[in-house]
């Protein structure tokens, strides 16, 4: 559905995006992640067509961005909500239906039935005196008033409180149930974790890693064991009114429970904690933003 | 580019402009329209020129001539048995067979605007004649009597007439014993009645200094003379001064003095009033406009239109339109209240495209409404220059004819507009907001539309857009041409009051300066933008391909010959045919190697830096400037 192949963008002297290669499969969630100014933005507009790429190609759907036909099926959510602010939402919502040449019976009849789903009541007043979350889904309901194949959102949940995030979140999935496929980058990793199939991380432009979270997991994360003990031993923590442990292998569990039987204690359990998206993105771009 | 979607968007800017709009700001902009609205035709209706009624003419409701004063708003009839010459309570007297006048130069002026009066009466009376060969055939005779003295109208008053004249009888021969004076017989076809029109002695070619009296008479069959307007007889025959040689003789080195009546109005105050209510609007159409234009780059809004399935130029002129038609509905709506045709609307159409297409780019480079503030006050003031400062001197002036505003001013004044004064007057204003448009459309993407960079690097961003090969240099030099033009039309109409001594050396240094610009700014703007090889042999290449445009595009300039503007010392100095290269073979391609010379000179500057740039630039400047020197003295 979404083809990227070697994709550079240049801004002057600065290489934005560096050879950037990527697919993502019809109804997939592909995630972008990575820290500001890793190429997340330039990528996503590059392959909405907003953006002229220095080299690569692109296909969306088989087809170029700009192109018109591609862009009556895509659905673009920019990091922020640029409204107008002395419009409804639906007065606003139906201007852009008209351009996408939806005609206007059904037109109106998905603005309603987006806005209940994105639960937006409020519709008949002027967007400048809602909340950013409210603007965030009138931003959203506009990138769907095509009925999109192809979703390309730049940080849905930015800013928004974690109700609405969650909200938002959930909705991205529920629209990848319905067959579109979504392609959208974020910061908030955890959302990433639960909604997407496939991730990219970026750093400096690069792709540094891509697959599904299972892959990404085996090639850079790590299995942890925390032994709880009832003594303290080397490198223990007090957790309660016990101490806890953590160490990266099985030889280092050993270790822990000999020198728990040497100092007179007893182990009390031992947990296997696997590696979140956020290890992994730490430990690839080392730190955070 | 579909028209179907161009006017979607149109529609959505103007439900959007007009809803943002709070209640009370409507009714105050309402009131304010219908204000100027009401005020409108009490303008018109009070008629504020100084020129109405300006000379009083003694002449008796029964005679031909009392109609074509009546209709002329310069001239007051004035009853003849209550008035007299020698009190001063009338300029001009006419008598049954003669026109009277006096030695002051008012009365001479009056008996001017009264010939000018009677021809244009005449030709409508003409135009509304429906066979144009019935007054056909005419035999015309004149006779020339040699000037003895002075007229005595002494006496002559009311019903008085010079000697040898009777007031009862029009048969009688408008010749006196004391004026030198000119016979004109006309004879019908059919040898009785004629078609009565007042004549004014238009054919009058025997004019002296001295002569001061007006007579002359037809005869129409058998002389028959009635006092009907226009019913058979006139007597013509003008003698006076200057006013043959034109309203604007005296004024363009004619060397004859000339009088009030030869400019009419004296002061311009219509033609300042009705340019003035023309352009006024223009004012406050491009601050919503250019507002319009900066929101949607101001926190990104206008991001979802670009990946909308419009295309920039639906976007750009979807945008522009309600404004752009906005702008023309005012204007048309003053043009109707004020008696204007659709001429005045197609003539006000580039001015208003201009403003539109200016403030567009306006818009496109500022950062901040501070900015767009800025840049608005600085188009309206030097669009409102060019347009507005020439039409004030329209029938005055042929320097007028540089603005479409001279050809409302002339529409709404009942004066001809010739083809030559449309075209250049519309001509430039139109190409130069298209190349505007195309050069702000040039910015009209994501990677340009949003940032804040400062505006002479948007600029430059801007020239540089199209620069994607050497043939583009040359074809955006030739597009830079409309401005050149208008650049120069409009240093011609700031510098025309100076002396020709000190006018012309600065018009060609203006022009020069203004047309290096031209052909190497873009270049420059290429350099930095890493449009092109920085090698020298390029450097060169570049400058002649912009030396070639500017050569070609510049025969543009020849529509100036259409109105007469190199007819003006300075005019001849700025779009004189040597300039334009149309002399001479030899000539010909003198200013393309000028052109192609000094434009590779800035290239090669342009090449290496920007103060590198401005001293080539300088360099080349001098250059073209030398050249201007030696062809201008060359004509003398």
């Amino acid at each position: 559905m979404i083809d990227v192949q070697g994709l550079k963008k240049q801004y002057g002297d600065v290489s934005a995006v560096r050879d950037v290669s990527f697919s993502v499969d019809s109804g997939d969630v592909f995630g972008l992640v990575g820290p500001n100014g890793a190429g997340k933005t330039s990528t996503l507009k590059a392959i909405a067509g907003l953006i002229e790429p220095t080299a690569g190609a692109i296909e969306v759907d088989g087809r170029k961005p700009g192109d018109t036909a591609m862009r009556k099926r895509l659905g673009f959510l920019p990091e922020e909500s640029p409204l107008y602010e002395d419009m409804t939402p639906r007065s606003y919502l139906r201007f852009f239906a008209d351009l996408y040449d939806v005609p206007t019976d059904r037109a109106n009849e998905r603005i309603e039935r987006t806005l209940d789903r994105l639960d937006l009541d409020v519709r008949d007043r002027q967007v400048g005196d809602f909340s950013k979350g409210m603007k965030r889904k009138v931003a959203i309901a506009r990138s769907l008033v095509n009925d999109p194949a192809v979703l390309i959102y730049d940080e849905p949940a930015s800013g928004l409180d974690p109700l609405t995030t969650t909200t938002v979140v959930e909705f991205t999935r529920e629209l990848a149930n319905e067959g579109k496929t979504v392609i959208f980058s974020a910061h908030d990793l955890y959302h990433v974790e639960s909604v997407c199939d496939r991730v990219g991380i970026m750093r400096d432009g690069e792709l540094a890693a891509i697959g599904s979270l299972e892959d990404i997991r085996e090639t850079f994360g790590d299995i942890e064991y925390r032994v709880y003990t009832d003594s303290k031993v080397d490198g223990a923590e007090q957790d309660g009114d016990r101490f806890v442990t953590t160490v990266g292998t099985m030889e280092g569990v050993e270790t822990v429970q000999e020198q728990t039987r040497s100092a007179g204690g007893t182990v009390l359990d031992i947990r296997t904690r696997e590696s979140t998206l956020e290890d992994v993105f730490l430990e690839i771009t080392g730190g955070p933003d | 580019m579909k028209a179907k979607r161009t006017l979607r968007i149109a529609r959505w800017e103007t439900a959007r402009s007009f809803g943002s709009v709070d209640r009370k700001t409507a009714v105050i902009l309402l009131a304010i329209v219908l204000l100027l609205a009401a005020l409108a035709p009490a303008l018109v209706a009070v008629n504020p020129t100084p020129g109405a009624d300006l000379y009083r003419v003694g002449v008796s409701d029964s005679h031909p001539y009392h109609d074509v004063v009546s209709q002329d708003r310069r001239l007051q009839a004035v009853d003849p048995r209550t008035s007299s010459l020698e009190e001063g309570t009338i300029d001009v007297l006419v008598t049954q067979s003669r026109v009277v006048v006096t030695e002051t130069e008012k009365s001479q002026a009056a008996a001017g605007v009264l010939r000018e009066s009677i021809v244009a009466y005449n030709d409508r009376l003409m135009a509304r004649e429906t066979d144009q060969a019935a007054a056909f055939p005419v035999t015309v005779t004149l006779s020339y009597a040699e000037q003895t003295n002075l007229v005595d109208y002494t006496g002559d008053t009311g019903q008085q007439s010079a000697d040898g004249e009777t007031d009862d009888s029009g048969s009688e021969l408008g010749t006196t014993t004391d004026t030198a004076a000119l016979q004109t017989t006309k004879t019908s076809p059919s040898g009785d009645q004629q078609t009565p029109t007042p004549t004014d002695g238009a054919t009058d070619s025997s004019r002296t200094s001295s002569q001061e009296s007006i007579s002359g008479t037809e005869t129409a069959g058998d002389s028959k003379e009635t006092d009907t307007p226009g019913a058979t007889t006139v007597s013509g025959g003008y003698s006076g001064r200057n006013t043959d040689d034109g309203p604007l003789s005296g004024l363009f080195g004619s060397g004859q003095a000339g009088t009030p009546s030869g400019i009419t109005p004296p002061f311009p105050l219509e033609s300042l009033l009705l340019a003035f209510a023309f352009l006024l609007p223009f004012n406050f159409v491009i601050q919503a406009y250019g507002s319009s234009v900066i929101a949607e780059r101001i926190n990104r809004r206008g991001e979802p239109l670009l990946v909308a399935p419009v295309s920039r130029g639906d976007i750009i002129i979807g945008k522009a339109l309600p404004y752009f038609v906005g702008s023309l509905g005012i204007t048309a709506g003053i043009a109707f209240v004020l008696g204007g045709s659709v001429r005045s609307i197609v003539a006000i159409a580039p001015i208003a495209a201009l403003f539109i297409a200016a403030t567009f780019v306006a818009g496109m480079l500022s950062r901040s409404y501070k900015e767009l503030t800025f840049s608005t006050v600085t188009i309206s003031v030097v669009l409102t220059g060019y347009a507005f400062l020439p039409a004030v001197f329209a029938e005055v002036h042929p320097i007028a004819a540089i603005s479409p505003l001279t050809i409302v001013v002339n529409d709404l004044q009942g004066a001809s507009v010739g083809v030559g004064t449309f075209v250049l007057g519309t001509l430039p204003a139109t190409l130069s907001a298209g190349v505007l448009l195309a050069l702000g459309a040039g910015l009209y993407r994501e990677e340009d539309l949003f940032t804040r960079r400062p505006l002479p690097a948007k600029a430059l961003d801007a020239l540089a857009a199209p620069l994607r090969s050497r043939f583009r240099v040359g074809l955006w030099t030739a597009l830079f041409i409309p401005f050149v033009l208008v650049a120069e039309l409009m240093a011609v109409a700031a510098l025309f009051v100076l002396p020709v001594s000190l006018s012309i050396p600065l018009l060609l240094a203006v022009l020069a300066i203004v047309e290096e610009v031209a052909k190497s700014l873009h270049i420059y703007a290429g350099y930095r933008r890493g449009r092109f090889k920085t090698d020298r042999s390029n450097a060169i290449v570049l400058g002649i391909s912009s030396g070639v445009g500017f050569f070609l595009a510049e025969k543009i300039l020849g529509i100036t010959q259409l109105v007469g503007l190199p007819n003006l010392d300075i005019g001849r100095a700025a779009f004189g045919p040597d300039i334009l290269g149309l002399s001479t073979i030899g000539l010909l391609f003198a200013p393309l190697l000028l052109h192609s010379v000094t434009a590779a000179i800035s290239a090669l500057g342009a090449r290496e830096s920007r103060n590198r740039y401005f001293i080539g630039l300088i360099f080349a400047a001098l250059i073209h400037l030398a050249y201007n020197l030696v062809v201008v003295s060359s004509l003398g």
